[in-house]
């Protein structure tokens, strides 16, 4: 009877605070969608609870319509959702192409100074990709190569080469060498061996990377807010504006309306790659 | 076996040199000329490819610079005038090349700026025919400086294996070795090059995009570049170590600096900390045989982590403003008071009057960070839970059958196996967590900003003047962005100055994580 009243009350607890929990995590976000859908310029008016009189399909009407490039067919959100889209598919085949050869020759080939290059390799991995920004940025407008988000998709590259490299490496050493062995004897290229054995069976790797390359302009700021300024603005630094404050472009409705346009999908890839976030994780850090 | 002193391998090699004059000469041809030793070695394609490299340095210094006008009589049309600043020519920043050029641009990071009076003329920004008339441009010396260095470096590399091999190969000739014709190495260079040649690609990228920027950022804390001489009427200047001293000697500097790196500590600490605790406490409250509907609730609770934390960020930005929603709810729930006073009563509002200003006033800057921390728990925590989740669904059952035959109570078979089980499973983690959030512009950035902003009478004289003043919540990341973007405020050099601050202190933890994944960079 003791235990029976101990274990109703342990439920009681447990339930009571998952229940709390949950309203913090999801208050938050409902309140974010019922502002999007509220009338008018400020937070002043977003009721707490859904208001039929004060809906508004407004700001949803300034996201896709506003247009302030004249010659533009698209509105400034589109088009700055493009630019992040085309950041987001070079950074993709930019990384896959870089990772996989390079996770290849450190997993399959024998060659000197191996070594002292994965320790490299190692070191770059865990220094901030920050360090850089200021000489980057100094040197690309130097050169004139700032407001171009495709060489913006390089940098990104380059910077994610160490992890993902490591991350196929990892996963090509799984795969016994006895494959490569045996093409080579029927007189497979190393090149052949790459392209016609190992990749197919390296896809589930290059899927991960892939799917991590095409996100992270999506999640970054800093970046693109050094490289690409006035016309060429990328998603991130276009809502950014729209909430800074402190100046006539502060729209936090506009924002709310933009930002959940923009953060359904990623959830959703998210949610998908939540099976496979463990497996990223413990592979770059630990077995290899 | 005794290692050999230098003095040792040093008469060793004047020896080995005594010995075999015939090998020495051809060690001297290729000294004068790459590849010369090679041809007396009678290894013709390996001369030609070490002379094609040669020739290659020499037509690159050759056709980046003038020295085509500087032969056809420029120099004549253009003397140096006396009494100028610069009386004499400059020959290597009128007419040098890529390397010469770009070591004088390293070395001295320009010295004519703009509307200069030089060689009897006036400077001009950029003069297409008469490139002598531009006006040095120090961050492209540096950066020419920096590609010159490094391809230079990559030639001694080439020039000493020359050297060497034509040494080695004569004597293996002359004591009747066997050596491989040119036409066998070239066959074998392309075997044996295989990896270099894919690897080529991610090396040019990872040299030219992460190493020579890094160089270029570390080089700029030792000049004196600031919004102000971020023009072509100035050129930098090497200043030494005035910028490390100058916030270690000033008290102002210094206090201001301290101030943020203290708070990045205590945000980087508590950031981990927290978010650690209520993600293990999560994954175990789900877990427990007390809760039905896992699915549900984790599901839920995975939310913070699927949206993209810059949406997230910002939202929390606009609900903590005057009219968000967290002053509203405290405001019609009749809790507005409540809450008001008890933050002044703790000492985190300077005020316990009306409605909370949470994230704009100075004297609440304690209030302030109290929400970054505990934004970023509501953004962090998920991560936590769901590796914990993983982790406890691995835990061996038998240990805990064991305890409670033991007669152990659940509290000590949680301290005692439970506990470290997953401390040791997710300590990596943890360490990537702390050194990620060390570095979590988000944080700071999309939600305050860096603010409130610091009084100016809080503020030292000269850092008002140049500017770059940190808000009250900036960390060093967010300070760094502020100090090289911010317009007019940008202050190149002390950003730098931090970075490298940044840079020792991760740099130390990274060495840690290092030792631990050796499996990683070891080669099998």
């Amino acid at each position: 009877m003791k235990i029976k009243v101990k274990n109703f009350f342990l439920s009681l607890l447990s339930y009571g605070w998952l229940i709390i929990s949950c309203t913090v995590v999801l208050v938050p976000m409902l309140w974010m969608i019922l502002a999007s859908f509220t009338k008018g310029d400020s937070l002043t008016g977003v009721p707490l609870l859904p208001d039929p009189s004060r809906f508004s399909l407004e700001h949803y009407k300034y996201i896709f319509t506003y247009i302030s490039v004249s010659g533009s067919q698209f509105s400034d959100y589109l088009m700055a959702f493009s630019r992040t889209l085309t950041i987001a598919i070079a950074n993709l085949f930019g990384v896959v192409f870089f990772a996989v050869i390079t996770g290849y020759a450190f997993a399959r080939i024998r060659f000197k100074g191996k070594k002292k290059l994965l320790l490299l390799m190692m070191i770059l991995q865990m220094f901030p990709s920050f360090m850089g920004m200021i000489a980057l940025y100094l040197l690309f407008r130097q050169f004139g190569m700032t407001n171009k988000p495709i060489l913006l998709a390089l940098i990104y590259t380059a910077g994610s080469i160490p992890y993902n490299t490591f991350l196929v490496r990892g996963f090509m050493r799984n795969i016994p060498k006895s494959l490569d062995e045996s093409a080579a004897i029927d007189g497979a290229t190393p090149l052949q061996i790459l392209t016609k054995i190992l990749f197919p069976l390296i896809v589930p790797i290059i899927g991960f990377i892939a799917v991590g390359a095409f996100m992270a302009p999506w999640l970054d700021y800093m970046l693109q807010s050094y490289f690409l300024q006035g016309q060429n603005k990328t998603i991130a630094v276009w809502l950014y504006l729209l909430v800074q404050g402190g100046n006539s472009a502060y729209k936090p409705l506009h924002f709310m309306a933009g930002a959940l346009i923009i953060a359904i999908p990623i959830m959703l890839i998210q949610f998908y790659m939540q099976k496979y976030m463990v497996y990223g994780l413990t592979s770059g850090a630990e077995k290899g | 076996m005794k290692r050999k002193t230098l003095k040792e391998r040093f008469k060793a090699f004047l020896q080995d040199i005594k010995q075999n004059p015939d090998a020495l000469k051809s060690a001297i041809l290729s000294m004068f000329v790459m590849g010369l030793g090679q041809f007396r070695n009678k290894q013709k394609s390996k001369a030609f490819i070490l002379l094609g490299v040669l020739f290659l340095i020499i037509a690159v210094e050759i056709f980046t610079g003038g020295y085509i006008y500087a032969l056809t009589g420029e120099m004549n049309q253009f003397p140096g005038v006396p009494g100028e600043m610069f009386p004499k020519i400059n020959f290597i920043r009128d007419y040098g090349g890529l390397f010469s050029k770009g070591i004088w641009g390293l070395i001295t990071l320009g010295q004519i700026p703009i509307m200069a009076s030089y060689r009897g003329n006036v400077t001009e920004a950029f003069n297409k025919v008469l490139t002598w008339l531009s006006a040095d441009n120090s961050m492209a010396l540096l950066g020419q400086g920096l590609i010159a260095l490094v391809i230079i470096s990559i030639f001694i590399g080439i020039y000493i294996f020359n050297i060497h091999d034509a040494y080695t190969t004569r004597k293996k000739f002359n004591q009747g070795e066997a050596i491989e014709t040119g036409k066998q190495y070239v066959k074998r260079l392309w075997t044996d090059m295989f990896p270099y040649i894919i690897l080529l690609p991610t090396l040019v990228m990872v040299m030219f995009l992460i190493l020579i920027p890094f160089m270029f950022s570390f080089l700029l804390a030792f000049t004196n570049y600031t919004y102000k001489n971020a023009s072509l009427l100035y050129t930098v200047k090497w200043v030494g170590l005035t910028n490390f001293t100058r916030i270690v000697a000033d008290a102002g500097w210094a206090g201001i600096f301290l101030d943020v790196i203290l708070w990045t500590l205590i945000f980087a600490i508590s950031a981990s900390v927290t978010t650690y605790f209520l993600g293990m406490l999560q994954a175990i409250v789900i877990e427990s045989k007390y809760v039905k509907f896992k699915k549900f609730f984790r599901t839920i609770l995975i939310v913070p982590w699927a949206v993209p934390g810059m949406v997230s960020l910002m939202v929390f930005r606009q609900a903590f403003q005057q009219d968000g929603l967290i002053n509203k709810i405290l405001l019609s729930t009749n809790l507005m008071p409540t809450f008001s006073n008890f933050f002044h009563a703790i000492g985190l509002t300077s005020s316990a009057e009306g409605i909370i200003s949470w994230l704009t006033v100075y004297g609440n800057a304690g209030l302030t960070k109290l929400v970054i921390v505990g934004v970023n728990l509501w953004l962090g925590a998920p991560y936590f839970m769901m590796l914990i989740t993983g982790v406890l669904t691995t835990l061996p059952k038998d240990l805990y059958e064991a305890a409670a035959i033991d007669g152990a109570t659940k509290w000590q078979s949680f301290k005692r196996i439970t506990l470290p089980l997953i401390l040791r499973a997710t300590l990596p983690a943890i360490v990537m967590t702390f050194t990620f959030n060390f570095n979590n512009f988000g944080a700071i950035y999309f939600l305050t900003g860096g603010g409130p902003g610091r009084p100016n009478d809080l503020v030292p004289q000269s850092m008002l003047i140049l500017k770059g003043v940190p808000g009250a919540t900036d960390i060093l990341i967010s300070w760094i962005y502020k100090l090289s973007f911010t317009a007019n405020e940008q202050l190149y050099n002390m950003a730098a100055v931090y970075s490298i601050m940044i840079f020792l202190f991760i740099g130390s933890i990274s060495v840690f994580n290092l030792a631990r994944a050796k499996t990683l960079w070891e080669d099998d």
